[in-house]
C-alpha cells in the first residue's frame, strides 16, 4: 500500500499548536486528513478534541460479563464432575461462595482482558509503519499535518503553519506502490 | 521542576538507561550469585525431598509461605497506589506511580513461585489447572489454594497489563533516541506509537478502566490468601479478621516497600529533583496511617482472643507474647509501630531518610508478622502432645535470600531498560493540573491560553 | 445401606504396649524415619499411642490414648486438598489418593488431630527388609501425604470375598492391624451402620466419647475412657 505524502508542521508549545490547528481548520481542510502528534497527551487543548468517544467501557463490561459467565460455568461444571461425578460419600458437590469466588476473580480478568484487547484494536496497534511520523516529536514537538494534500494547496498549507508559529514545516513524499 | 522543558526532562529521565557502571556490574553479579544459590537450593530439595528443610509436624508451613504471604502483600504497593491516586486524581502521583506498579510485577511474579517451591512434588503444580484429564478430575474449588491460583493469575495478568500498557508511550520515546539494536527492539516493544490524540485517549482510558477493576481484584487476591489459613480449624487462624487484617497489612508493607525503592532510586539515578521531600511526605503520612491501622487491628484481634480466654487460643497467644516466640512479637511490634509511628509522625522527622528508616522497619516488620501468623498457631494446635517447634534450615534461608536479591537485581534490570518514572505521565501532570485548577474556578469562561 | 466403618477404644484396656503401632507399620508398608528425623517430629506413626502422666510419683497415674485418622464425617481435610486426594467415600472413609497428592500439606495442617503424615524423604527400607513390604497396599513417595486408611485393603478383601460367597461380611469379620494385634483386645473395628454390631454397641455406652468432638469434626473413632472425661482432673 502506498504511504500517502503529508505536510506537517512541528511546533514546540501547546498554544500554537492550537493556532496552527485553527489555520488548518479555516483553510477548509476536512478533519479526517488533520493528522495530531504528540510525546504526551494534551487533553484539554483543541487540536486534541477528536475520537474521544469510545465504546471502551461498555465492552469491557461486557468483557466482564462473558468473563464470569466462563467462571460460573468452570465452577459449576468442574464440581458436578463432568464427564464423571466424583465419589464424596453424601458430603455435597456443589458450593456456592467458591463458584461466587471463581466467577468473581474471571469476571475481573474478562473485563481486563477485554479492555486491552480493545484498546489495542481501536488504536490499530501494533502497526509498525505508521502512515506518518517524525522522531522530532520525541523531543517535545507537536506535529500539526495534513495527509495527502492535493499539490494545489500544498503552499497555502505550509504558509498558514508557518503563520501559526511552527519552528518548521516539512514534507514527507507519498511512495509510489511497486 | 517546573522551570524543566520536556527535553530536559526527557534527558533526566532517560539517561539511566544509557551506560552501565562498574558498581552496577559489582552489585548484579552479586545479586545474581545469591538468586542462583537459592535456585541451586531449591533444586537440591526437589531432588532430596523437602526433609532438606526445616519442616515437621504440625508445623508443615513455615519460611516458603511465610515468603508467599509476605510477596504477595507487597504487591499491593502498585495497584494501591497507582489505581487509587490515579482515580484520587491526587497530583503528585505522577513520578510514583511506575515505581510501584514495577514493585507489583515482580513482587507477585517472586511471591507466586512460592506455591510451587513449597510442594512436597512440584513437578506435578499443573494438577491445580483446571484442564480435562484422562482420569475426569478436576480441581477441588473448594479449597482456598485454588481459589490463590484463579486470583494470584487474575491479579498477575491485570498488574503486568497495568504497568505495560503506559509503557508503550516511553517505549517510543526511547526508540526514537535509540539506534542500532536498541532502536530494533524499542521499535518492537512500541507497538508503532505515534502519539496521536486518538491513541492518547484510549489510553487513558484503558488506564481509567483498569484503575477501577485492578483495586477490587488486589483487595481479593489478599483475601483470598488470608483464607488459605482463617479456613482451617486452626487456633488463631480461624478468626473472621483475617481478610480486613491482611489487606491492611499488604498495603501497609507495599506502601513501605515503595518508600524504600524511591528513596534508593532518588540516590543511585540522581533523580532528586523529580522524586521530590513532598512525595515522600506524603507516602510517609499514608504509611503512619496505615501503621495505626494495623495496630488496630492486632490490637482488636488479640483483645478478643484474650477476653475469649478459649484453651487452644490462649496457648498460642501466651507463646506469641510471652513464650518462646517473644522476642519475634516484640520485635515485631517494634519495626511495625514503635520505630515508624515517631519517625512518620513528627513532620521534622518525616524526611526522606526518616520515611526510608521507617519503611526499611516496617518490611521486616511485616515479614515477622506473616511468620507470627503461621509457625506459632501451627506449632500449638489442640492436642497438646503434638505441640512442636520450627528451626529453618540453610536451604529455606539461602531461599529466602534470594527472593530478595532477585527482587532488587529485577528492578536494577527494570531501571536499566525502562524509565522508572513515567515520562509522559510526568510532562502531562504539568499542564493538566493548572487547567484543572483554572476550570474549578471559572467554569464559564474556560480558555486555553 | 452401605457400610459406615468405625471404631471403638476402650481406654481402660489400653495398656501402651504399642503393639498396635508396629502392625500398623507392617501392614502399611510405612517406613521408620531414623532418630535423627523421628527427633524433627518426622515419623510416621499412622496410629500413635499419647501418653499423659497425672499426679506426683508414688500416685502417679499413666493414661494411654492411641490416636489415629477419625475418618472424620465433616472431615477439615477434605474441602482444603486442591486436587481431591483427600476425599470421603461412600462407606464413610477419609480416603487418601496417592496419585492425586501433589503436597501442599493443607490438610495436615487442618487435621485439628494431627493424624496425616508427610514423606519428607523417600521411605527407605535396608535389604532384606523390603521383602516385607505388603502387596496390597503401595509404596509412597517423598512429597505425599499418608495416613491410616483404616486398612482399606482389609475391607475391601473382604467385601470383595463376601460378594464372591454370596453372603453378608460377620460382624469382626475385618479387622484392621492395628485392631488385630492389641493384646487386650481394646480396639474394635466394625459397621456403625449396623445397630446390632459391637462397635454400634460400644457406641452407645455411657463412657463413649468422642475426641475434639466440639469442633464438629463428627469423627468415627469412639473413646471409652476410664472414667469420663468430665470426672478425671483437667490437665
Amino acid at each position: 500500500m502506498p504511504i500517502p505524502g503529508a505536510i506537517y508542521g512541528l511546533f514546540s508549545d501547546p498554544s500554537s499548536a492550537e493556532r496552527g490547528m485553527d489555520a488548518l481548520s479555516r483553510a477548509g481542510i476536512r478533519p479526517d486528513r488533520i493528522v495530531v502528534m504528540s510525546a504526551e497527551p494534551f487533553d484539554e487543548y483543541s487540536f486534541s478534541k477528536m475520537d474521544e468517544a469510545t465504546p471502551m467501557p461498555w465492552l469491557a463490561a461486557i468483557g466482564g460479563i462473558v468473563g464470569g459467565t466462563c467462571g460460573f460455568l468452570l465452577a459449576r461444571l468442574t464440581q458436578e464432575g463432568y464427564p464423571f461425578p466424583l465419589i464424596t460419600g453424601g458430603m455435597p458437590l456443589l458450593a456456592a461462595w467458591p463458584t461466587g469466588i471463581v466467577t468473581y476473580e474471571l469476571t475481573m480478568l474478562g473485563a481486563v482482558l477485554t479492555t486491552v484487547v480493545t484498546l489495542l484494536i481501536t488504536t490499530r496497534l501494533p502497526n509498525w509503519k505508521p502512515k506518518l511520523y517524525d522522531p522530532e516529536v520525541a523531543n517535545g514537538k507537536i506535529l500539526i499535518g495534513v495527509l495527502e494534500p492535493s499539490d494545489a494547496t500544498r503552499t497555502e498549507i505550509e504558509g498558514r503553519l508557518l503563520a501559526a508559529g511552527a519552528e518548521q514545516v516539512k514534507t514527507t513524499v507519498g511512495d509510489v506502490a511497486s | 521542576m517546573t522551570a524543566k522543558t520536556p527535553e530536559q526532562i526527557t534527558n533526566d529521565l532517560l539517561r539511566p538507561l544509557s551506560g552501565i557502571s562498574a558498581r552496577y556490574v559489582f552489585w548484579a553479579a552479586l545479586l545474581a550469585g545469591i538468586a542462583v544459590a537459592a535456585l541451586c537450593a531449591f533444586l537440591y530439595q526437589v531432588y532430596s525431598g523437602l526433609g532438606v528443610s526445616g519442616l515437621r509436624s504440625p508445623v508443615f508451613w513455615g519460611f516458603y509461605i511465610t515468603n508467599f504471604v509476605f510477596w504477595i502483600g507487597l504487591s499491593h504497593a502498585g495497584t494501591l497506589i497507582s489505581a487509587i491516586l490515579r482515580l484520587a486524581n491526587a497530583t503528585w502521583r505522577r513520578p510514583v506511580t511506575r515505581c510501584a506498579e514495577v514493585i507489583t510485577v515482580f513482587a507477585l511474579s517472586i511471591g507466586a513461585t512460592f506455591p510451587i517451591i513449597h510442594l512436597g512434588r512440584p513437578w506435578l503444580a499443573f494438577f491445580l489447572f483446571p484442564y480435562p484429564s484422562e482420569r475426569g478430575l478436576w480441581p477441588n474449588i473448594r479449597s482456598p489454594l485454588l481459589w490463590d491460583f484463579f486470583a494470584i493469575n487474575t491479579y498477575l495478568i491485570s498488574s503486568v497489563t497495568f504497568l505495560l500498557l503506559p509503557m508503550v508511550p516511553d517505549f517510543a520515546l526511547v526508540r526514537d533516541r535509540a539506534a542500532g539494536w536498541k532502536k530494533k527492539i524499542y521499535s518492537a516493544l512500541a507497538l508503532g506509537w505515534t502519539g496521536t490524540p486518538k491513541q492518547w485517549h484510549r489510553l487513558e482510558t484503558a488506564m481509567h478502566i483498569m484503575a477501577i477493576a485492578v483495586i477490587p481484584v488486589a483487595v481479593s487476591v489478599h483475601s483470598i490468601v488470608s483464607w488459605d489459613f482463617a479456613m482451617a480449624p486452626v487456633p488463631m487462624w480461624h478468626s473472621t479478621i483475617f481478610a480486613p487484617y491482611f489487606v491492611a497489612g499488604a498495603i501497609f508493607s507495599g506502601i513501605a516497600a515503595l518508600i524504600l525503592a524511591m528513596a534508593l532510586l532518588r540516590k543511585l539515578l540522581h533523580l532528586e529533583e523529580y522524586l521530590l521531600p513532598i512525595h515522600f511526605e506524603n507516602l510517609g503520612k499514608l504509611l503512619l496511617v496505615m501503621s495505626l491501622l494495623w495496630f488496630y487491628f492486632v490490637f482488636a484481634e488479640r483483645l478478643t482472643t484474650w477476653y475469649g480466654n478459649e484453651p487452644s487460643e490462649m496457648a498460642v497467644f501466651w507463646v506469641t507474647q510471652h513464650g518462646s516466640y517473644a522476642p519475634l512479637f516484640w520485635a515485631m511490634v517494634s519495626c511495625n509501630f514503635l520505630i515508624p509511628f515517631p519517625l512518620l509522625a513528627i513532620k521534622k522527622l518525616r524526611t526522606i531518610t526518616g520515611t526510608a528508616i521507617a519503611s526499611f522497619t516496617v518490611v521486616i516488620g511485616m515479614w515477622l508478622e506473616r511468620f507470627l501468623i503461621i509457625v506459632p498457631s501451627l506449632s500449638h494446635k489442640y492436642l497438646p502432645y503434638r505441640w512442636g517447634t520450627y528451626r529453618p534450615t540453610w536451604v529455606e534461608i539461602t531461599i529466602t535470600a534470594g527472593t530478595f536479591c532477585t527482587m532488587v537485581l529485577l528492578y536494577m534490570i527494570f531501571s536499566k531498560i525502562v524509565p522508572v518514572i513515567s515520562v509522559w505521565e510526568l510532562k502531562a501532570g504539568r499542564h493538566e493540573e493548572p487547567h484543572a485548577l483554572r476550570l474549578a474556578r471559572q467554569p464559564d469562561q474556560v480558555e486555553a491560553d | 445401606m452401605a457400610h459406615q466403618w468405625g471404631m471403638a477404644i476402650d481406654l481402660d484396656r489400653c495398656n501402651g504396649c504399642e503393639a498396635c503401632v508396629v502392625a500398623c507399620h507392617a501392614e502399611n508398608n510405612i517406613s521408620t524415619v531414623g532418630e535423627e528425623q523421628a527427633a524433627l517430629s518426622r515419623a510416621k506413626h499412622w496410629i500413635r499411642v499419647e501418653r499423659y502422666y497425672e499426679g506426683e510419683f508414688p500416685d502417679v497415674r499413666v493414661k494411654f490414648t492411641p490416636v489415629l485418622c477419625q475418618q472424620c464425617d465433616a472431615a477439615p481435610c477434605e474441602p482444603v486438598c486442591p486436587t481431591f486426594a483427600s476425599y470421603h467415600t461412600s462407606e464413610g472413609l477419609n480416603g487418601q489418593v496417592y496419585n492425586r497428592c501433589i503436597g501442599t500439606r493443607y490438610c495436615a495442617n487442618a487435621c485439628p488431630y494431627v493424624v496425616r503424615y508427610f514423606n519428607f524423604y523417600n521411605p527407605i527400607w535396608e535389604k532384606p527388609l523390603q521383602l516385607q513390604l505388603n502387596p496390597d497396599v503401595s509404596v509412597r513417595e517423598e512429597g505425599v501425604m499418608e495416613k491410616c486408611t483404616f486398612c482399606v485393603q482389609r475391607i475391601k478383601a473382604r467385601e470383595i470375598q463376601a460378594a464372591a460367597e454370596k453372603r453378608e461380611l460377620r460382624d469382626g469379620e475385618i479387622q484392621p492391624a492395628c485392631v488385630q494385634s492389641c493384646p487386650t483386645r481394646a480396639m474394635v473395628f466394625g459397621d456403625l451402620g449396623d445397630p446390632e454390631s459391637e462397635v454400634s454397641r460400644l457406641a452407645r455406652s455411657s463412657r463413649a466419647t468422642k475426641l475434639l468432638g466440639e469442633l464438629g469434626t463428627r469423627p468415627k473413632v469412639n473413646y471409652l475412657p476410664r472414667d469420663s472425661w468430665h470426672d478425671s482432673e483437667n490437665a
